[in-house]
């Protein structure tokens, strides 16, 4: 008896642990928290609520932190400028498509929030987009590239990069011509994100007559030596079309190890500074804003705020400012906002000019017209260093 | 040839670290009849002891101790650590349910090992952890035969993993505590009758089979380099096929099944695809029960009728 009291005491001691955790910002998958950014509310009456979906804990923190910051950096510009009062509230969902639903739901039912910013992942959008669509909610990711998103199937759907039909060929493309493989191996995640690209990549290896090795690794796999001991010398480059970038590492690490020469090229998902492998290739549908001139004010206040930065920031800017902005247009009209005329202001975006050095304007299905990706090569310091476009 | 060699070594590698994780859940369940499916978390925690010594100790690229030193502390460490929080778990979770009906303590396992997860998420955040065991442990040094590679921490894991089930087997069949531990796991109320304490035996049977577990957590955090808090699932999966496999109460039958399923693995991986890997490997070893359903190494049950 005294020791099923203790084993109940033990219990219910956990529960409260748990939920005194869960009530903190970032410690729980699908915590919320408020973030007023800007212009006090004394002085203004735009008044809006936009919430957050992205990685904010587990192992794509890095990107869904950067995505946050930069997302605070242009309300906070915007709040300024445009005499709103516009605040986030944030949702993890840790790239995981069940945990995005949850926080969907809680955003969708919270009747303040009248647009989303994310998620970030491709395989949470499919996850969320049914109740999106139910909440007639507008959401704009700053990462997610599967071509799918943007073929109707999401209304209210828009992001702020290119997506894998233009990355695939393009990174082909690039490794065709510029690599020069005879052979090599290209491994997907399983997740759609992943498959999207190697689905988009292997017409053009094929075409080329490179022998192509295709294997399928799970995110949760963290033993790659019997897959690394399959490269042949023949393998010059391996892509690792990937969302986990310390799996990534890790891989690098087992090639180096088992003695192998060949070069990694990775897409965006390894853009983190856990993938530091040198002479690895990365292509990344954000830019290195800190060559545009443009954009030397938001550089200088995101490193002084939050130190370095990388390329999934700028398109979380860039979602951001796009809401922002038509929040404040329909303050101007009169009107207040809500879901249904932010969602038929985001559709009317014709920005001449952004953070991401190229005008934003959506097609009817939510995809940016005009969307470009970039190529980096990381040095022997780890650094990562723009190719330029020929 | 190279290639079949190397798939080999890495199989063996994986494989010992399965059958690190299995003797303890093996263990476990021979003195018991217990399923503990929290097995897999004391590997996880296990794995994040590692880590945290390493940091301790200055982080991997600015020790402050040796390495070999390094290894015994976290080794001892996770034993210990690990070791204790499976006596805690068997007391308070287990032991109170050890009469009920045998759904009973299975369900209260389940629960357990989400309270280990989410006990470390909270505690560790949800973000992985990195060894970088190369920042300290050379990626050159090991043997090189031809163009097969055996790492230094492979070999660590396969003799370690040697030494520790060659301890066990002696500790269980030639000391006093082994014998307890027979006598109870056939008869724990004859054992009881005849004077033994029971609840020491199976409080040192959780401790030694969460030491192991913990001690595997260590090597697979030098293997594989990255820790997480839900690592321990694919574990202790892995540990309860291999234990099933081998045949579950069977300690060299836990050894046979996790390298088996780490050999199998590898050489699927190397000669079909990691695609099917999984799937293959989970049909083998459904072909194995079809036609041994006691496990290789076990031993049919009889019944009274």
């Amino acid at each position: 008896m005294k020791g099923r009291l203790v084993l109940v005491a033990v219990a219910v001691g956990s529960l409260a642990v748990a939920g005194c955790s869960s009530s903190s910002s970032t410690s729980s998958s699908s915590s919320t928290s408020t973030a007023s950014s800007g212009a006090s509310a004394a002085t203004t009456s735009c008044v809006a609520t936009i919430g957050l979906e992205g990685p904010l804990t587990g192992p794509n923190a890095v990107v869904g932190q950067e995505q946050l910051h930069f997302a605070q950096l242009a309300v906070a510009t915007d709040n300024a400028a445009n005499k709103t009062n516009i605040t986030i509230v944030q949702g993890d969902t840790q790239l995981t498509p069940s945990i995005a639903v949850t926080v969907t739901q809680q955003f969708t039912s919270n009747p303040k929030i009248v647009a989303v910013v994310g998620p970030a992942g491709s395989q949470e959008v499919e996850a969320v987009g049914p109740l999106m669509a139910r909440a007639t909610m507008p959401y704009i990711s700053g990462s997610a590239t599967n071509s799918t998103l943007t073929t109707g199937k999401y209304p209210g759907f828009f992001r702020t990069v290119s997506q894998d039909s233009v990355q695939g060929p393009q990174d082909a493309n690039y490794i065709v011509k510029n690599l020069h493989p005879k052979a090599l191996m290209i491994v997907d995640d399983q997740e759609s994100y992943s498959t999207g690209l190697v689905s988009a990549m292997l017409p053009v290896f094929q075409a080329a007559g490179i022998t192509v090795d295709h294997e399928s690794v799970s995110q949760k796999v963290t033993d790659f030596s019997s897959l690394v001991a399959k490269v042949t010398p023949e393998m010059t480059v391996v892509v690792l079309p990937w969302q986990t970038a310390a799996n990534a590492q890790q891989f690098g690490k087992d090639l180096a190890q088992q003695h192998k020469n060949s070069v990694i090229f990775g897409t965006d998902g390894l853009f983190q500074s856990t993938f530091t492998i040198s002479g690895s290739y990365l292509s990344s549908f954000g830019p290195d804003i800190n060559g545009i001139p443009a954009d030397a004010a938001i550089v200088a206040a995101a490193k002084a705020k939050y130190g370095s930065f990388g390329t999934f920031g700028p398109p979380s800017y860039a979602a951001a400012h796009v809401v922002d902005e038509a929040i404040a247009s329909v303050c101007k009209s009169g009107q207040t906002p809500s879901r249904a005329n932010v969602l038929a202001a985001i559709k009317t975006t014709n920005e001449a000019t952004s953070i991401l050095g190229q005008p934003i304007s959506f097609t009817s299905t939510g995809a940016l017209v005009n969307g470009k990706f970039f190529l980096f090569k990381i040095n022997s310091a780890g650094q990562k260093q723009l190719i330029p476009s020929s | 040839m190279a290639f079949f060699f190397q798939e080999l070594v890495n199989g063996i590698t994986t494989g010992a670290l399965y059958a690190l994780v299995a003797l303890g859940f093996t263990m476990v369940y021979g003195v018991l009849k217990l399923l503990n499916f929290a097995h897999g978390d004391l590997y996880m925690v296990g794995a994040y002891v590692g880590f945290f010594v390493i940091q301790w100790f200055g982080g991997p690229a600015k020790l402050t101790i040796p390495v070999p030193l390094l290894l015994v502390i976290m080794f001892v460490l996770a034993a210990g650590l690990v070791g204790g929080l499976g006596v805690a778990i068997e007391r308070f979770a287990y032991r109170p349910l050890r009469d009920a009906p045998r759904i009973a303590p299975l369900i209260t396992a389940i629960g357990v090992s989400f309270f280990l997860e989410s006990s470390a998420q909270l505690l560790f955040g949800a973000q992985y952890r990195v060894y970088n065991t190369s920042e300290f442990i050379s990626l050159s040094s090991g043997i090189q035969i031809g163009s097969v590679t055996i790492d230094s921490v492979q070999i660590m894991v396969v003799v370690l993993g040697l030494l520790l089930t060659v301890g066990l087997r002696q500790l269980v069949n030639r000391t006093k505590l082994g014998r307890m531990m027979r006598a109870v796991a056939v008869d724990r109320e004859a054992a009881e009758m005849l004077g033994i304490n029971v609840n020491f035996v199976i409080a040192a049977t959780f401790f030694l089979g969460s030491a192991l577990a913990g001690v595997a957590g260590v090597m697979g955090g030098l293997l594989f380099n990255t820790v997480y808090p839900t690592i321990g699932f694919i574990a202790g999966l892995k540990a309860f096929t291999a234990s099933v496999v081998g045949g579950i109460g069977s300690i060299p039958g836990a050894v046979l099944g996790g390298l088996l399923i780490g050999v199998a693995e590898s050489f699927i991986t190397g000669y079909i695809s990691s695609t099917y890997t999984n799937l293959l490997v989970f049909v083998l070893l459904i072909a194995v029960m079809l036609i041994r359903p006691s496990g290789l190494l076990g031993q049919a049950q009889l019944q009274k009728v």
